[in-house]
């Protein structure tokens, strides 16, 4: 007992180093499990009140960007009004309410009772990085304003990640911007309608490739990148990005891969809209059922 | 100023420094400017190993906090204020450093000494804190390449920074 202690206490400080490594290790290995460790991320109060004040300070100086933003999000809102078409019938506007239209006129008469599916919501970024292998966006909204995990985040003009973890008042993005298997999103040529994954390589934070597309594809530069609806997070048609040029990997295989220009610009982003998939629960109970179902 | 308070001031000063400035400048994917390290290079002499580990700990783990990145930075830091008595001790003369300055520094160690000494540390630091960022992506190449362009960023910057804070007596 007596040589134990002694030979603790003469490599003690060898047994502190490594004691304070596998603290650290435990750390990094854990941090798949993220809700444990949200508490120490930058979705904590210290860090993003400093990371919200920074902001106050850098927001000021991409006025000009996100004003230019904005008007191009207001302008391509306003194509799609339904007074911008000739056939109108009812100008009608969506109130905050997640099953009814009202129109618009003395009366507010119920002009349709179609289920509401998607519901936006806006949220100010307080933190974002694109430099490393993962990144992730820190949003001034949390589960007070009903955020939660796994919903959708688009930006002005196109998909910008997923929420990860989620706090009273903050929430943590995992960026499209995350390299190799870790984000990966189903998406569709507007123009042919072919299928394909979007992932995100590393590398320059404005350009992306659409994976495992058919040979059989028309490609035309320019083409938009859509998201295809089939993912619970994303509704249908969402710009992703602009079909820039193919690279053939490999002649003997049968799909292209091709590099797209996203369509969101991740260096000035300064609001997001948090998708709320109302019918999600719906569809993935259908879903798992139906696959137990078939398992039997 | 007492070395308590100055080390202070350098630990808050380092951890923004990084957080908003140097983890925002985008030069290039495997370029990145690691300076908060030097707070750990410029503990003085006489400091007990266990206190430079556990102060080491604190740096990454802040850091760690800022940057999502749970217990790498950390892990790095740990890592060389573990090594760092060990560094110090082969590189010093017979006798060992002079007294009266108690913090590493090109003047109390030798413009030459101290390039040698910080070269190590950080390039031991960065082959720690990469090798565990790319352990769950990326290829060993870019890990290399990473690892090499980041060590001579990160002694470009040390170097700025004795330059500007150290007269030379």
């Amino acid at each position: 007992m007596r040589n134990l202690i002694i030979f603790l206490r003469r490599y003690f400080n060898f047994f502190l180093f490594l004691l304070l490594e596998v603290i650290c290790l435990v750390l990094v290995f854990q941090n798949n499990d993220f809700q444990k460790t949200a508490y120490l991320n930058s979705a904590n109060n210290i860090s993003a009140r400093l990371y919200e004040r920074y902001n106050n300070v850098e927001y000021y100086f991409h006025l000009k960007a996100t004003n230019d933003s904005l008007v191009k999000e207001n302008a391509r809102l306003h194509n799609m009004l339904r007074t911008s078409f000739d056939t109108v019938i009812l100008d009608n506007i969506v109130k905050n309410d997640t099953l009814r239209q009202y129109g618009t006129d003395t009366t507010r008469r119920v002009i349709s009772t179609s289920v509401r599916r998607y519901l936006y919501k806006a949220a100010k970024v307080v933190n974002n990085s694109v430099t490393n292998p993962i990144n992730y966006i820190t949003i001034h909204r949390g589960s007070a304003d009903g955020i939660r995990r796994n919903m959708g985040v688009v930006g002005p003009s196109g998909v910008v990640g997923i929420v990860r973890s989620v706090n009273e008042h903050y929430a943590v993005v995992l960026s499209l911007l995350s390299k190799g298997r870790n984000f990966g999103t189903s998406a569709r040529l507007s123009r042919g309608k072919e299928m394909g994954m979007v992932r995100w390589h590393g590398g320059e934070a404005g350009y992306a490739t659409m994976e495992d597309v058919p040979k059989s594809v028309h490609l035309v530069k320019g083409d938009t990148v859509v998201t295809s609806g089939y993912s619970a997070f994303f509704p249908e048609n969402i710009p992703i990005g602009y079909v820039e040029s193919t690279e053939e990997v490999d002649k003997a295989s049968t799909s292209f891969n091709i590099r797209i220009r996203l369509a969101t610009n991740f260096y000035n982003l300064q609001y997001v809209y948090v998708i709320d998939n109302l019918l999600q629960d719906e569809q993935k109970s259908l879903e798992d059922s139906t696959y137990k179902m078939i398992k039997q | 100023m007492s070395i308590l308070l100055r080390n202070i001031i350098r630990f808050v000063l380092l951890l923004l420094l990084q957080v908003f400035v140097l983890n925002r400048i985008l030069l290039h994917q495997s370029i990145s400017f690691n300076l908060y390290l030097l707070f750990v290079l410029l503990l003085p002499f006489n400091l007990p190993r266990p206190a430079l580990m556990l102060l080491a700990l604190l740096m990454g783990l802040s850091l760690d906090m800022f940057m999502n990145t749970m217990g790498m930075h950390a892990a790095a830091c740990v890592f060389i204020a573990y090594l760092r008595p060990f560094i110090i001790n082969v590189l010093s003369p017979q006798g060992g450093f002079e007294t009266t300055q108690r913090t590493p520094s090109m003047t109390s160690m030798g413009v030459s000494q101290f390039l040698i000494y910080a070269a190590i540390l950080v390039f031991l630091h960065n082959l720690v804190f990469f090798s565990l960022e790319v352990f769950n992506v990326g290829s060993f190449l870019y890990l290399l390449l990473k690892i090499v362009f980041s060590t001579a960023a990160s002694i470009f910057l040390i170097v700025l920074y004795e330059l500007l804070f150290f007269s030379r007596k």
